[in-house]
């Protein structure tokens, strides 16, 4: 019997959140640790996968919640609130962490060409191996679309400064007004000693719409108007507009126009309802804000008025798609609708500028388009690479930042060899959805409710509409995390197949195939079979006691060593009704004086006999174990399982001499900052009698 | 299966009261399948040992491990090297009756404790209930008893029950043991062969059983390889 705790296998699937993310953040790790009050590992974990954390929790398209595996049971988790409540919490701390972080460059230059998220990503991911890198920008300030077009109510500039700070306190050089192909070239650049050259220059442009009289005045494209909008001098709009698309942008324009004042502003697009590329909950929170939203019409002309727009003829458009789901929009003539409007803004698509690319060899795949490798990112000029939507097309911010990761690698595989890197697309193996008999099972535990302001108070101004969590609130949310993929392995060699786990399953997941198995889309890790199995043959993929033990030992040892005139009591806590990571600093630190060690535990009834025992062994007086308050566990039949323990260790300290009494059970009551204290206190109070009535008795 | 019971942990530490180094040895068959001791239960006695020197301010170096069965000398080799390596000195088996003498034949100079108290072949009836359903007597005749052992689940043992203390279906010695004559009827019934029983049972052989004195199985086939070496001494 090793003393190390059961050795888990390489992970084959993970969960449905990572898989789906673009960067692969580790979501359900994420979770766990903002659970237990990590938040500024939660932080390092995020930034490690995107360095557009803050963004991404702001703005993301969140995959990760569209295929969170509790959507079977009720609603997903609010991964994205999630990861901004942590850049929230930690902005002390992510502003020390910046301090020392250049890194020492001494590897060959690079130049990236625009200030996205793709080319930023790539040149923090380069810069931090070492590489010289310089960004040029042609704005004047940094952050693509992300900084010089989305909505402020959406994303505040500060929120991207933030990120890009990060990148650029790696020692990333950030030249800003700068256009390449106009101020120089690209072969200037090569020319200035730089051995690679990224192009991630985005879609910067708004696509135009060829209808008769689309020249009036009065008629704009989304992303001038959107810059413009962003500006101290915002644009001047009359009584009515008409936004022209179905996309995000097209959403993000007809939002602003609400926030500038306009009380008529309607979308106008070719797809229906279903087909709109838009974001569902944008195009809800639209409507909400007083955008009137057109489906399935097509502008057929502008008529104006002395060559000042004044509305649109609409066609009704009968199909979208054709039937191989290309983009071959189909009208039914007959039907037609005019809509009146004073400024029309034409949001139907974004193309790259490729002006950088004047004057070079890089060679272009037809009109506006970067003939690239997708697997190596490799242009037609060695040494030159392209990533972002530039070469991708549309997509999110997320997807930006993934492509960046991309980039770095083939790039920097390029400097060290002399060859790009292939990167095929890889899908990840996850769990897939919960199989509907467990899904029935599981406690139905519904979001804490996205705080938004009201439509009224939205279109007010540009600020932000959604608040962030709470520190109570995302703790709330994230007991709600399955923990997928942390569930429980038996060990073959160990296990007797002796069916207690079968029996005390409260999901019906184990089963025995020679031994023990526990089929990990299903296990819910609750724990009760680890902690029951009398081959201790089971151990919960993400949890071990061994080593919360050997810490105790640590703790507790020095502390009996420093001289304690109260009593010791181990506490172990149920961590999903902790609301303050602070109530329990505090109550550690006070632990000297008070007597009192807490051990935040993801559910008690995790916690096996001989984990009630062992404080005992490195001297504490007593074990307090405090569950969640009634009606809240989260896994069926957990509380019994969990007396039932209590009651053999309890056994245990009566055949060696020692007062059952020292081993206390509680269920939190209101409150963890409410009743554990007093709790506590009863304990404490309790092991003094003993105490003395022990020194009583050996008089 | 066989069935044993953790014995109070103020016993064993009565037992080895006189050592500084011990080992606590779980079997990883039938003691840890009737959860008396396995892996998990050896961690229980050692933590409570643990605990118990303590109180004492006693220092007690508490090694564990656990075995797959300790009636097998080759699982048992790894605890005869650990032992004789680690110096320990003394052995608190949670194996069953069995385990216990083989270690101690094992072991030699080493004592070895008994952690459990070995009570019968039992089967589990519940979770966490098990029942004596046969007393190994070496003669079976379950043929006879519609597969109901009268050796084992009679108070009496008897072979042509049930006697007059069956009461509504309950031993007389307790009203909580099924008579387990009541129990050959009731299953025979349901086979229809009750009208076999109207047959007398006679008198046994006992020498099979306890009474022949210590038993012993050969399996000539794989025993004779090794019947140099005298193996399969008891």
């Amino acid at each position: 019997m090793s003393e190390e705790p059961l050795v888990v296998e390489e992970q084959t699937l993970c969960a449905p959140c990572t898989a789906a993310c673009p960067v692969h953040t580790d979501t359900r790790r994420l979770v766990e640790l903002i659970a237990r009050g990590d938040y500024e590992d939660a932080l390092e974990l995020l930034l490690a996968a995107n360095p557009f954390s803050s963004v991404c929790g702001r703005i993301c398209h969140h995959p990760c919640e569209q295929s969170c595996r509790r959507v079977k049971v009720d609603a997903p988790v609010g991964l994205m609130r999630l990861k901004r409540f942590i850049v929230e919490t930690t902005r002390d701390y992510r502003l020390s962490r910046r301090e020392g972080a250049r890194v020492p460059q001494e590897k060959q230059k690079v130049a990236v060409v625009g200030a996205g998220p793709s080319g930023l990503t790539a040149a923090g991911d380069l810069a931090r191996q070492g590489f010289r890198v310089t960004v040029f920008e042609r704005a004047e300030t940094p952050g693509g679309l992300l900084g010089n077009a989305i909505p402020r109510y959406r994303l505040p500039y500060a929120v991207v400064r933030e990120d890009i700070d990060d990148i650029l306190a790696l020692g990333v050089e950030l030249r800003t007004g700068v256009a390449i192909g106009k101020d120089m070239l690209l072969e200037d650049l090569m020319g200035e000693g730089f051995a690679a050259v990224l192009v991630a220059t985005g879609l910067s442009e708004s696509r135009a719409l060829a209808i008769p009289g689309i020249d009036a005045h009065g008629i704009t494209l989304a992303l001038p108007f959107l810059r413009t909008a962003l500006s101290p001098q915002p644009p001047a709009l009359g009584r009515r507009v008409v936004v022209i698309g179905g996309g995000n942008v097209a959403i993000d324009v007809a939002r602003t126009a609400r926030r500038l004042g306009v009380q008529s502003v309607v979308l106008v697009c070719l797809e229906s309802r279903e087909e709109m590329p838009a974001w569902k909950w944008e195009v809800e929170e639209a409507e909400e804000e007083g955008v009137r939203v057109m489906n399935s019409w097509g502008p057929r002309s502008v008529f104006t008025d002395e060559g000042v727009v004044k509305g649109l003829e609409l066609k009704r458009c009968t199909a979208v798609f054709d039937a191989e789901g290309r983009f071959r929009p189909q009208f039914d003539e007959t039907d037609a609708a005019t809509v009146l409007a004073d400024n029309v803004i034409i949001a139907i698509g974004q193309h790259g500028d490729l002006t950088c690319l004047a004057e070079s060899k890089v060679a272009l795949a037809g009109e506006g388009r970067i003939e690239w490798g997708r697997e190596t990112l490799c242009t037609s000029v060695e040494g030159v690479f392209a990533c972002g939507e530039v070469v991708t097309g549309p997509g999110s911010a997320v997807e930006a930042v993934f492509d960046g990761h991309r980039a770095a690698k083939t790039i920097a595989h390029f400097l060290e060899t002399g060859e790009p890197l292939k990167q095929p697309p890889m899908e990840m193996p996850h769990l897939g959805d919960l199989p509907d008999d467990v899904a029935g099972k599981v406690k139905v535990l519904e979001p804490v409710a996205a705080d938004m302001l009201s439509a009224e108070e939205r279109v007010r101004d540009f600020s932000e509409i959604e608040r962030a969590f709470t520190e109570a609130e995302a703790l709330a949310e994230a007991r709600r995390c399955l923990a997928c993929t942390t569930g429980a392995l038996a060990d073959e060699e160990k296990c007797a197949a002796c069916l207690t786990c079968v029996r005390i399953c409260p999901f019906g997941v184990a089963t025995i195939e020679k031994t023990a198995v526990m089929p990990e889309e299903k296990c819910q890790a609750c724990g009760l079979c680890a902690a029951q199995c009398p081959a201790a043959a089971i151990a919960l993929k993400r949890f071990g006691t061994d080593e919360m033990r050997g810490k105790l030992r640590e703790i507790v040892t020095g502390m009996k060593r420093k001289g304690m005139s109260v009593p010791l009591v181990v506490s172990y806590c149920c961590l999903f009704e902790m609301t303050s990571r602070g109530f329990i600093r505090r109550a550690q630190e006070d632990c000297p004086q008070k007597g009192i060690f807490p051990v935040m535990v993801p559910c008690v009834a995790r916690l096996s006999v001989v984990d009630l025992l062992s404080p005992f062994e490195v001297g504490a007086d007593g074990v307090v174990v405090i569950a969640c308050s009634e009606g809240s566990c989260l896994y069926p039949t957990a509380e019994e399982r969990l007396l039932g323990r209590v009651r053999q260790a309890k056994g245990v300290l009566g055949e060696i001499g020692l007062e059952e009494d020292r081993i206390d059970y509680w269920k939190t009551q209101g409150s963890a900052e409410v009743s554990w204290t007093a709790f506590w206190e009863l304990s404490r109070k309790k092991l003094e009698r003993i105490r003395k009535s022990r020194e009583g008795g050996t008089k | 299966m066989i069935v044993a019971e953790r014995k109070p942990l103020s016993e064993i530490r009565g037992f080895v009261e006189d050592y500084y180094r011990l080992l606590v040895v779980g079997c990883g068959t039938c003691a840890t399948v009737c959860l008396a001791g396995g892996e998990a239960e050896v961690k229980v006695v050692a933590s409570g040992l643990r605990i118990s020197f303590l109180q004492d301010e006693k220092e007690v170096e508490i090694l564990e491990d656990c075995v797959t069965r300790q009636c097998e000398p080759e699982f048992v080799e790894k605890i005869q090297k650990r032992v004789e390596d680690e110096k320990v000195e003394a052995v608190v088996s949670l194996g069953c009756g069995v385990g216990v003498n083989f270690l101690a034949q094992k072991l030699e100079t080493v004592p070895v404790f008994p952690g459990v108290n070995t009570k019968f072949f039992g089967a589990a009836v519940e979770p966490g209930v098990w029942i004596e359903m046969c007393a190994g007597c070496g003669n079976c005749i379950l043929h006879l008893t519609g597969g109901v052992c009268p050796i084992a689940r009679c108070s009496k043992s008897i072979l042509n029950g049930p006697c007059g203390g069956s009461r509504d279906g309950k031993c007389e010695i307790n009203p909580e043991v099924d008579c387990g004559w009541a129990l050959i009827v009731e299953r025979m019934k349901k086979l229809g062969t009750l009208d076999r029983l109207a047959e007398r049972i006679p008198p046994r052989d006992w020498s099979t059983s306890h009474a022949g004195g210590p038993r012993k199985v050969v399996h000539v086939e794989v025993a004779s390889l090794d019947d140099e070496k005298g193996e399969t001494e008891p």
